[in-house]
Formats: structure tokens, sequence, C-alpha cells
């Protein structure tokens, strides 16, 4: 158990709440897009997130030993980003060039409203990682006044 | 009495457990969003009560304390974290440690004083 592992761990979880909030973000430019990359609507991307050292043998096994020193296995990771298979809005829209046959414009599965209210609890997070972190920094610093 | 007595090695034990708590409490603030995650917690408190009660200058000192998970329903989000009461737990937790060093201080302050008057 180091004396950095708090700051470390808050870290990764800036990190993570970072990434979330880009693909949120991103979500949030192509609530619109109706030609992604593969020509069809964009799909909305979503972060997995995994606590660090649980999800291979090799960070169990790790994290286990460390158990065994009386250390948590710390931390946050993104494992991936995954496309939401939600199916996508279908919106009446003739006069569109994106429309078919009937005047159906297929639109990306997106609501803006719910991409809104995860920024709003993804900077929370955020916020709550920065306050771990500061507290950390200031028990810290107290056993640093201890040598004065 | 000895230079590090008891109350000394009690102190220096439990800031030894409160950064312990410090870890595993911000862990769960970086996993309040890791669906399955369980908080984790460390009870250094009755771990030091039955050390203290064994009798042992010893079992203070080198005092182990288990980060233990806490088996608690997940919420909606799919979360058993509550990031208000981790942050609640992590300032308690920050004031807990910084009174131990200030204990600590004084201590020291005395010793200085009572070493300053010898000489």
């Amino acid at each position: 158990m180091g004396l950095f592992d708090a700051i470390g761990i808050a870290g990764t979880g800036l990190t993570a709440e970072r990434m979330r909030m880009d693909v949120t973000a991103e979500n949030l430019a192509n609530a619109d897009t109706t030609k992604a990359a593969n020509g069809q609507p964009y799909q909305r991307q979503e972060v997995e997130l995994a606590q660090m050292g649980a999800s291979d043998f090799g960070g169990a096994l790790s994290s286990a030993i460390q158990q065994g020193r009386g250390a948590p296995p710390g931390g946050v990771e993104v494992t991936g980003i995954v496309s939401d298979s939600t199916p996508d809005q279908q919106v009446y829209d003739p006069g569109n060039p994106e429309a078919d046959a009937q005047g159906y414009v297929k639109m990306p599965n997106i609501s803006t409203v719910t991409e809104m209210t995860d920024l709003i609890s993804e900077s929370q997070s955020y916020q709550s990682d920065v306050t771990a972190m500061q507290t950390a920094k200031s028990m810290f610093t107290s056993t640093l006044g201890l040598l004065k | 009495m000895a230079l590090v007595d008891s109350t000394q090695q009690l102190l220096q034990a439990a800031m030894r457990g409160s950064w312990q708590r410090e870890t595993a409490l911000t862990n769960n603030i970086a996993n309040a969003d890791t669906p399955g995650y369980e908080p984790q917690e460390v009870n250094f408190e009755s771990a030091l009560q039955s050390a203290v009660a064994s009798g042992e200058p010893e079992s203070v000192s080198q005092a182990q304390f288990q980060t233990v998970t806490e088996p608690i329903e997940a919420g909606p989000n799919g979360t058993a974290v509550s990031i208000d009461q981790e942050s609640a737990k992590l300032a308690e937790n920050g004031l807990d440690y910084q009174a131990l060093t200030q204990v600590l201080g004084a201590r020291d302050d005395i010793l200085r004083s009572a070493m300053g008057a010898a000489a």
C-alpha cells in the first residue's frame, strides 16, 4: 500500500469519466447524422467500465496477492466502447433526400435528453474524483507537516 | 515510559488504517459508474480495538486491516456505490486523519520541549 495509491486511483477515475464525456459529446454531435462510416445512421456509442485488475486472470491474481498484503486493487478502466443496439428512430420527413419510398428517414438512436443527463452525471462523478484526490493530497500534506 | 509508548503506536496504527480507508473510498468513487462493483470498506477501528484489548504492544503496531467488500443491493444504474455517502465518508476520514496527525504533532512538541529543557 503506497501513499500515492489514492491519488493514482482517483486519476484512473478522472480518465474514465473524461472518456465517457468524450463519447457523450460524440453522441450529441452525431444526433442527426444519417450517414455514418458504414452508410447507415450513426449508432449511439457507450463506454464499458470495469474495476481495474479484476478483468483478466493476471489482474485477478495480482489483486489477490495484493489483498493478502492488505492492499485493495485500485481504480477503474475503460474496457471498450460499444454500440448501443437500440433500433434507429423512424422520422416522417418526405422532403429529406434520405427519405425512403414511404417518406420515412432513419435517424440515429440518440435521445438528446438522455445524453444531457448522462453528461451531468459524468461531470459530477468527475468532480467527486477531484474531491477524492484533493482529500488524499491534504492528508499527505498533513503527514509532511509532522516533519516540521 | 519509553519514547515510543503505546499511545504513539496506537496513533501510528490508526493513521495507517485511515490511509487504507482513504484508498478504499477513493476506489469506490472511481468505480461509481462501474456495473457490478461492490463498495469497499476498511473497518480499522474494530481491528485496533481488539488489538488494544489483547494487551500486547506488538499486536497494535503490527495490526493488519482487511479491506472488505460491502454486499449492498445495486441501484437502478447497476452500481451499488452511493456517491454522496462515499463523499461524506471521505470527508470524515480526511478530518480524522488530520486530527490524528495533529495529536501526533502535539505529542512531538511536548517531547521536544522536554528535551530542550534538559539541555
